[in-house]
């Protein structure tokens, strides 16, 4: 291939013109994925010889679609899968509720940043997971305590964001607002609220993102019902094709969950856009 | 300093001339600004005087770094001087006032906003929007059709003409300008410098108008204040006897140049006081 080839072809890649041949290649890394599985598992690398290889879960997934229990007698995966996504959207709007207001006053206020944040501060290194016994045993139910433990996971990033987001606000346009006769009132609603609202949003979809993560570790530990249980009890009885279910499962609700945080927040912030 | 104070003198011989219910008039008195008192305190503005009488159109010209920005966020209350005061009809500057309208350098409109929206801003703190004025007001900045646009969306230009509408909605006595048209293009540079004057004389309102920039100083000014390399005071008051309307091509008249040359050479020295100041630090 002469250079003047390999030009033309880096051109209109570039420009997006050779769409073809990205699809072509966004495909083969998908293809190349379940071969990779299934090589694996056929000769037996690791401990893959026990685990399920794409086509039985394939079918396992087909069958669980369907509506049949995940376990004998069991609920099926919509069950689990709308308990789990219960628990992430109840911690996650709990944790909206309490860490947006308490990010603006921290962020606006010296004396209530020195009064509320280096108590804060000591807890939020500790991770999420490390809350599970704690919330178990102080909280009414297994139930309340799961959830407690997603919002710790959703809680600090949204807190830390909102923070972040308020003292980066450009001093610049307080004092245009003050020029123009805002009081400190209207200059809270009118300026620092939407200028830290890029910076909410992306504490909320870190937040959403760590509560996928918690409440499946949480479930594990104490679900009873819940993806994350369904993925464990199905290890215990070496229903690995059913573990290799409940990863996909979880795998889609994280996606389709950050998707709509993303759509929200382009909502919201529509302004950001150049044309 | 003897300079500011004979310019002092001067105004006070014009006064009876102003009429009475002309506001925004602006006494700088004795106005000092030390940034960070308590360590080793840069002195941005020392012992500056100047008057200035309600609908003039100022033009504050110096090299950079010498306290122009200080002093204009002093008139706009956004610092608070180390000692001397500034007066605003005889009233004493404590903080921001929607009479005393700010534009900066960089546009502040507020990127959250639509255009329309931030138009409206000022009226809509005092609960007074009133339907159409801002589309009016839009529509002689030539901005018509750009109401529910957002900033980022606009040119430099029309982000500029934008705040011009923002200020012009909220009716301010003083217009506080910060090298507005100092980022844009000749051409639209004109353009604004146009506009601005149409406003200044059909509004009553009174400029302070910093510039690093001698022909807009002079092209725009009644009078051009002259400051010196920091610390700020006035080095030199040019008062600006060209006819009004002054076209572009008034540059090139005689007159026009000398009052050029006698800027330039203040500047000049100045500029060159300056380089050898920081040279001797």
């Amino acid at each position: 291939m002469s250079t003047g080839t390999i030009d033309r072809l880096q051109r209109q890649f570039e420009n997006g013109t050779v769409l073809p041949v990205r699809r072509v290649r966004q495909l083969l890394s998908i293809v190349g994925f379940f071969v990779l599985w299934s090589l694996l598992v056929r000769f037996e690398v690791l401990g893959f010889g026990l685990f399920v290889g794409p086509e039985q879960a394939l079918e396992t997934l087909l069958s669980a679609l369907g509506g049949a229990p995940m376990t004998e007698g069991g609920a099926t995966i919509y069950a689990h899968a709308a308990f789990s996504t219960a628990r992430v959207v109840v911690a996650v709007a709990l944790a909206m509720v309490i860490a947006i207001p308490l990010g603006l006053l921290i962020g606006t206020s010296r004396s209530w940043e020195d009064a509320l944040f280096p108590g804060l501060e000591l807890f939020r290194p500790v991770p999420p997971i490390a809350w599970v016994p704690i919330s178990l045993l102080l909280l009414p139910s297994f139930r309340s305590g799961v959830v407690f433990v997603v919002f710790i996971g959703a809680f600090f990033p949204i807190l830390v964001n909102t923070i972040q987001g308020v003292e980066t606000v450009d001093h610049e346009y307080v004092r245009a607002a003050e020029s123009l006769g805002a009081e400190s009132r209207q200059i809270f609603r009118h300026v620092i609220a939407p200028a830290t609202m890029p910076s909410i949003i992306t504490g909320v979809s870190i937040g959403v993102g760590l509560a996928w993560i918690t409440v499946v570790a949480a479930e594990m530990v104490a679900g009873g019902v819940g993806v994350g249980y369904i993925i464990f009890q199905a290890y215990r009885l070496l229903q690995t094709d059913v573990v290799a279910v409940g990863m996909i499962a979880i795998g889609i609700l994280g996606y389709v969950s950050a998707a709509l945080v993303h759509r929200t927040g382009h909502r919201l912030n529509r302004w950001q856009e150049i044309d | 300093m003897s300079e500011p104070q004979s310019v002092t003198e001067t105004k006070t011989e014009s006064e009876p001339t102003t009429r009475t219910d002309a506001t925004g008039a602006i006494d700088i008195d004795h106005l000092t600004k030390i940034y960070d008192p308590k360590g080793e305190g840069v002195v941005a503005v020392d012992d500056m005087d100047l008057h200035i009488e309600a609908e003039e159109f100022v033009a504050l010209l110096g090299p950079s770094g010498c306290g122009k920005s200080t002093v204009m966020n002093c008139l706009a209350g956004y610092l608070e001087p180390t000692e001397g005061d500034v007066l605003v009809d005889g009233d004493q500057v404590t903080g921001p006032d929607p009479k005393r309208g700010v534009v900066f350098q960089e546009n502040r409109l507020f990127p959250w906003k639509t255009v329309q929206e931030n138009v409206e801003f000022g009226p809509q703190m005092r609960d007074n929007i009133e339907d159409g004025r801002a589309q009016s007001i839009l529509g002689e900045m030539g901005l018509e059709g750009f109401e529910d646009a957002y900033p980022s969306g606009l040119s430099g230009g029309m982000q500029q003409r934008a705040e011009l509408a923002r200020l012009l909605a909220n009716d301010p006595d003083i217009m506080l300008m910060d090298e507005p048209f100092s980022a844009l293009d000749a051409l639209t540079k004109e353009i604004m410098q146009k506009k601005l004057i149409e406003v200044w004389e059909r509004d009553n309102r009174t400029v302070v108008f910093i510039t690093h920039d001698v022909e807009e100083a002079i092209l725009l000014a009644d009078r051009v204040v002259v400051m010196t390399a920091r610390p700020g005071q006035v080095k030199d008051v040019i008062d600006v006897d060209l006819d009004r309307p002054r076209d572009p091509e008034i540059v090139t008249t005689e007159r026009f140049t000398e009052l050029r040359e006698r800027a330039l050479s203040v500047i000049r020295e100045e500029a060159q006081r300056a380089l050898e100041q920081e040279e001797s630090v």
